[in-house]
């Protein structure tokens, strides 16, 4: 028996080592993502106080109201130092995600793959009036960084929300009462409208079958995608018909929820 | 401009990986329904003396080997995938599996994959073996079992030993409680080597302390009566 009670912490020991190892791996990887996060989410917000939050990410945007044409370059120069910066921090992580470990830290680097896709798609959707594609976001990171369908998928609802924000700041920024008498919006209010309303619909057509990873995370983002679209028609809505009344300079509370403010 | 093809690939990779599950899970399912066979037929350790325990651990080893067989089927499918990827799908299953063999083998079966016979235990690399699968792959992308299923494994052996304990009293066996005891004491000095996080395996493992209590408590009750036979472990 004394022999197999050796024996028993040796193995131990080694298994010791090993765990060790794999939750040393584990947390460098949860700190990058962190990192990542709090960079990508301050790429067009301004996160230090989350009351003003809302309103802090219309003024900076408010400067960008513009779709499908470049951004202003101090916009675009912070952008770029930011996207670099994320970039280094990907690869900060490469040395723990090798062979089978790129799969085994996938869900420790995925939050943050999906606010740097957020981000990423919001960008390029400013500046392009189109959404990123898959292969797109891919080439801007690392090749060995895993970017999954779901990230991506999951990233593409976040973006919904960024176009919402925007989409409501321009609507109510925009020229409706002043320079067009007729009724209706201009072409770049309604194309954001349009785009939004199509990404539901297409969101809405996906089917997950019940065993997919996707099905835990897929109602909720549904849910606050839907709220947003919402949110823009009922902005549209708003401006439409009582555009003309509200004073210049007016800006629609976003903090509230789906009904107040418009 | 939304272009729409964008949602049709990710429908279709959607549609692939259900795919890839549903051929996974239909394996599992099998696996699972052998493993309660074989689960069922170890439990009549617990009713049946140790020197009438043959036929039931034969009748174990068949179903375990049963259970093989869906693994090599299990190991040739996944390993056309990222392992880790889809080891959720099976991990429970496979534990189970393992935890199976170990008590199988510490009740006296699966004698020729031991070290050596008076083993109580399979070490991994052991029941790696014995199942044809490679054990702790840190480089290799491929199907595997891992050192956290291996140890989850040993910790579901504990808890039934340690029911065993108490039901082998029942069977008049007054000194196997002593060997499980002496048995589970090693393994929980080894379960305190580790360093572990809030996860799975730390909550498993807390139980460890539980099922070394309830075996004490049999041995104590035992010798306190003077019911322990000469020259049984530790008595």
């Amino acid at each position: 028996m004394a022999e197999s009670s050796t024996q028993i912490l040796s193995i131990f020991e080694t298994f010791r080592n090993e765990l060790d190892e794999h939750h040393d791996r584990r947390e460098r990887l949860i700190k990058i993502s962190r990192d990542i996060t709090a960079l990508s989410k301050k790429m067009y917000v301004s996160p230090i106080f989350p009351s003003i939050f809302k309103v802090v990410h219309m003024k900076s945007l408010i400067k960008i109201r513009k779709l499908n044409a470049p951004l202003p370059e101090n916009i675009t120069k912070e952008t770029q130092s930011r996207f670099t910066q994320i970039q280094s921090l990907f690869n900060t992580a490469l040395p723990d995600i090798t062979g089978p470990n790129k799969w085994r830290y996938q869900r420790q680097l995925s939050g943050a793959i999906q606010e740097y896709i957020e981000a990423l798609s919001f960008h390029h959707y400013l500046t392009t009036q189109t959404l990123i594609t898959l292969s797109e976001v891919r080439a801007k990171l690392p090749a060995e960084i895993l970017v999954t369908e779901e990230d991506y998928l999951l990233g593409l609802f976040d973006l919904t929300g960024e176009m919402m924000r925007f989409a409501v700041t321009a609507l109510s920024a925009g020229s409706v009462a002043s320079e067009e008498k007729k009724m209706g919006l201009s072409k770049e209010q309604n194309g954001i409208v349009v785009d939004l309303r199509e990404m539901r619909s297409l969101f809405e057509g996906l089917s997950v079958s019940r065993r997919h990873n996707l099905i835990k995370d897929l109602g909720k983002k549904m849910e606050v995608m839907q709220g947003s679209v919402e949110k823009v028609e009922r902005a549209a809505y708003g401006i439409l018909v009582r555009g003309s009344e509200r004073p210049a300079g007016w800006m629609p509370d976003l903090a509230g929820g789906g009904d107040e403010g418009y | 401009m939304i272009d729409r093809t964008i949602f049709e690939s990710l429908q279709s990779k959607i549609d692939e990986e259900a795919a890839v599950r549903d051929e996974l899970h239909e394996i599992v399912q099998t696996l699972a329904r052998n493993g309660r066979s074989t689960t069922a037929i170890l439990s009549r350790a617990h009713s049946t003396p140790s020197d009438q325990l043959k036929p039931v651990l034969d009748e174990a080893t068949k179903e375990i080997l049963a259970q093989k067989e869906q693994v090599t089927r299990l190991k040739a499918l996944a390993d056309k995938h990222p392992f880790y990827k889809y080891n959720g799908v099976w991990t429970r299953e496979l534990q189970n599996l393992v935890s199976s063999i170990e008590l199988c083998a510490y009740l006296g079966g699966l004698e020729e994959y031991k070290s050596n016979s008076a083993a109580s235990f399979l070490t991994i690399e052991e029941v790696g073996k014995f199942l044809d699968i490679p054990v702790n792959l840190k480089e290799q992308d491929a199907f595997h079992l891992t050192i956290e299923e291996y140890l989850l494994a040993l910790i579901s052996m504990v808890e039934e030993l340690s029911r065993l304990a108490v039901n082998s009293v029942t069977l008049g066996d007054y000194a196997r409680p002593v060997q499980i005891g002496s048995f589970i004491k090693d393994l929980f000095a080894g379960f305190q080597l580790l360093n572990l996080k809030n996860d799975i395996l730390r909550k498993r493992s807390d139980g460890i302390k539980y099922s070394v209590k309830k075996v004490e408590d049999v041995v104590y009750d035992l010798s306190l009566r003077n019911l322990i036979p000469k020259g049984s472990d530790n008595a």
